[in-house]
């Protein structure tokens, strides 16, 4: 490798100046630039691929946010940071960036209780387990989009199906009295169950095979050590399932703060903005402003790599300490 | 097999060079009368694509009857629903011009300078017998029009008389007390029936919202013309809105509720008012519910008397430049405008014509579309500035928002965001 950046140093690059000289140096300096760019052709398709549809996109989307950009979408000019300056003085901002903030948090930590208890469960002996297996995998499979319809005319307030059985139960008097999409608490809540229950069959399954992964042995010998259940899940269970436990948490963060189907589905991120995260909100402005909603996309690019580089460094701890 | 592969390449390659000769041939010959000439029509479906009733095969007759008079120009037709409208922008900014555009054609076109003028487009006699209020809404900030309005609506209040009998309500409301009392009534009878239907979502937050501000001498704009969403009459109405709404008069959460919803109840039988246009009608007779004789249309109440001027909404015709086109366009347009052409769509869609002199044909024949016509000619209308179009954006998504405690900084900030945003 030095040697090859040394020759190319030192000779001109093959063919530069048009006359190839016939010495024995040269050309050996010219193959040695050829060894160098062998893999070229193997790594270009990928370089190019990565080039094109993932820095492009940023390039352009940063692009974007600087400019001025009229209701028809056609371009007026740059708008230098006004972009900037203007999403920041928006008012809905702040409750946008606290609520994306108890989105992802709330999302993430249930999800990944529930599924560490479903998968302890999935990964004993008992009856009807493949079907119960089969089953978890029907929410997962089913279209994100798909299921929010379902949820949400579920909770229509005139026939929905949860509203029917809470009517013929006597909860309620009325129909037409209550439409939790549209309150702000109980349509966020709603939300998250909405996302809860999507994300818990990948979050299961990742941890699942975590869970395999542990060695019989080290169980046996836990428990020739005389530890209880409890010492056993938290001394041997949860060390052993970090690596699983991170990769599903981080791909769960970033799918959840980018998740934008649900809230979409259900409510809009309305009324008003007040149940949008980030990503609706980032949705909503571009119907008045496409700069200023790629400015938040640019907020939003940020916050993701902060998240991924913490992640990264947390795994690294992780290897370094195994 | 090679052979025969690389003989349809060629052909392929045959038939691509011949297309792009016809076009560059035909817009380079537009401004003579010589040639044939393809002229691209991108309308709004009005109906349901794929069936009868689907718009694309209103003007596939009408371009297909066009072209038996003027063999020499050929009208190519493409529809596009109203909730992917979104795509035509998309279309525009990607230089996929159509010659005529009908739909909702914003000023913001014009003001791109995409679009011809008016008189470059349709004859003065045609132009003349344009309805003036909603001609007068296609003028640019230069006080020139650039398209015309194409199919017009107005708003009346719809009851159902079933359920007013029920409530023993004798006569259909006039006034915001009488929205207040006859919903209460209605909401009494137990049936979880919603008394007024409320749609202040995102579908149409403005229409709602504008019939009501209209009934307290409000509006979006002032006498001047420059916004004043947040105006002492508009302030009070949303307070009022948001009393109604507390009183459990309406359906549960109006901001979110979008007007398609409340007309699918209304013509389910399971909403007492219900603010509409001609195009709920299509809804009640599909839905089976009721009948012509269950239901009524009144004007839409006021504050202390109904509204003696309705709100009228039109969608529009206009010509973009950049195929040349302009004689074209003209002949077809004003074959399109033909009073007979008019009344075809409109009986169609329960639409009301753009014409003074189709209205006026079309009231003598039709009565539920004359008692809508009859205010037509004084509607007020939506506001024309240059950023309309960005403001109602906003509006759609924050106007409902008003109908609560807040109502006068919802209706602040959207002054703000109105007047910031010129």
């Amino acid at each position: 490798m030095t040697q090859s950046t040394q020759a190319g140093l030192l000779e001109p690059a093959p063919g530069s100046d048009g006359t190839p000289r016939p010495t024995a140096r040269t050309v050996g300096g010219g193959r040695r630039v050829l060894r160098a760019l062998a893999p070229l052709p193997w790594i270009t398709p990928a370089t190019a691929l990565i080039l094109f549809v993932v820095i492009w996109p940023v390039v352009s989307m940063f692009l974007t946010s600087r400019q001025h950009f009229d209701s028809m979408g056609f371009d007026q000019g740059s708008a230098g940071w006004g972009n900037f300056t203007k999403l920041f003085d928006e008012p809905d901002l702040p409750g946008v960036l606290v609520r994306t903030v108890i989105w992802v948090v709330a999302v993430v930590g249930l999800t990944i209780l529930i599924s560490l208890g479903v998968a302890q469960m999935f990964n004993k002996q008992f009856p009807g387990r493949k079907v119960a297996r089969w089953a978890l995998i029907a929410p997962w499979a089913a279209s994100v989009v798909m299921t929010s319809i379902v949820f949400k005319w579920m909770l229509n307030p005139s026939n929905g199906t949860i509203l029917v059985l809470m009517h013929d139960l006597g909860f309620m008097k009325n129909y037409n009295s209550v439409n939790w999409l549209s309150q702000q608490t109980p349509a966020f809540i709603w939300e998250i169950v909405v996302a809860i229950f999507v994300s818990v069959p990948f979050t299961t399954y990742a941890l699942l095979a975590g869970l395999q992964g542990v060695p019989e042995d080290v169980y046996e010998a836990c428990r020739l050590d005389g530890a209880g259940s409890v010492r056993t899940y938290w001394s041997i269970t949860l060390p052993l399932l970090r690596p699983a436990l991170l990769v599903a948490a981080l791909i769960n963060i970033m799918n959840v703060f980018n998740s934008f189907p649900i809230i979409y589905e259900m409510t809009g991120g309305g009324p008003g903005n007040q149940t949008s995260t980030t990503t609706l909100f980032m949705y909503n402005t571009q119907q008045t402003s496409i700069g200023e909603a790629a400015a938040m996309s640019v907020v939003n690019f940020g916050f993701i790599i902060v998240v991924v580089l913490f992640f990264l460094r947390a795994s690294r701890w992780n290897t370094a300490e195994d | 097999m090679k052979r025969r592969v690389l003989a349809l390449t060629a052909i392929g390659v045959a038939g691509v060079m011949s297309l792009t000769a016809c076009g560059s041939s035909s817009s380079s010959s537009s401004g003579s009368s010589g040639g044939n000439v393809t002229i691209k029509l991108l309308a709004a479906d009005y109906g349901t694509a794929g069936t009868s009733n689907s718009t694309q095969a209103y003007w596939q007759g009408l371009a297909a009857t066009f072209h038996k008079t003027h063999p020499n120009i050929t009208v190519q037709v493409q529809t596009i629903a109203w909730t992917n409208w979104a795509q035509v922008a998309t279309m525009i900014q990607d230089k996929q011009y159509p010659d005529i555009l009908e739909g909702d054609a914003p000023q913001q076109f014009a003001a791109d300078g995409l679009l011809y003028k008016l008189t470059d487009i349709m004859s003065a006699s045609t132009v003349s017998n344009l309805i003036p209020v909603f001609a007068k809404q296609e003028d640019g900030t230069d006080g020139v029009a650039y398209g015309a309005p194409f199919t017009t609506s107005a708003r009346g209040l719809f009851y159902n008389k079933k359920l007013f009998a029920a409530a023993k309500i004798a006569n259909p409301p006039q006034t915001w007390a009488d929205i207040q009392n006859d919903a209460a009534k209605i909401k009494a009878l137990g049936g979880g029936d919603i008394g007024y239907g409320l749609p202040l979502g995102p579908e149409e937050a403005q229409g709602e919202s504008y019939l009501w501000m209209l009934g307290n001498g409000g509006g979006y704009v002032d006498s001047t013309g420059k916004y004043a969403i947040n105006q002492a009459a508009n302030v009070q109405t949303f307070q009022f809105l948001n009393t109604l709404v507390k009183s459990g008069a309406t359906e549960p959460g109006p901001a979110s509720t979008n007007r398609q919803q409340m007309w699918d109840a209304f013509a389910a039988g399971q909403v007492g008012m219900v603010g509409g246009s001609g195009a709920l009608i299509p809804d009640i007779v599909k839905n089976g519910k009721l009948t012509t004789s269950d239901y009524g249309v009144v004007p839409m109440p006021g504050k202390n008397a109904p509204l003696t001027q309705t709100l009228g909404v039109h969608d529009d015709v206009v010509g973009f430049k950049q195929g040349g086109h302009a004689d074209q366009i003209k002949q077809f347009l004003d074959f399109v405008y033909s009073d007979q052409n008019q009344i075809a769509f409109d009986q169609e869609y329960d639409l009301l014509p753009a014409t003074t002199s189709a209205s006026a044909a079309l009231s003598a024949k039709d009565p539920v579309a004359a008692g809508f016509l009859k205010n037509v000619p004084n509607s007020v209308v939506y506001p024309s500035n240059t950023n309309w179009n960005t403001v109602l954006a906003k509006l759609k998504q924050t106007l409902g928002t008003a109908a609560s405690d807040n109502a006068s900084s919802v209706l602040n900030s959207l002054q703000t965001f109105a007047t910031s945003n010129q």
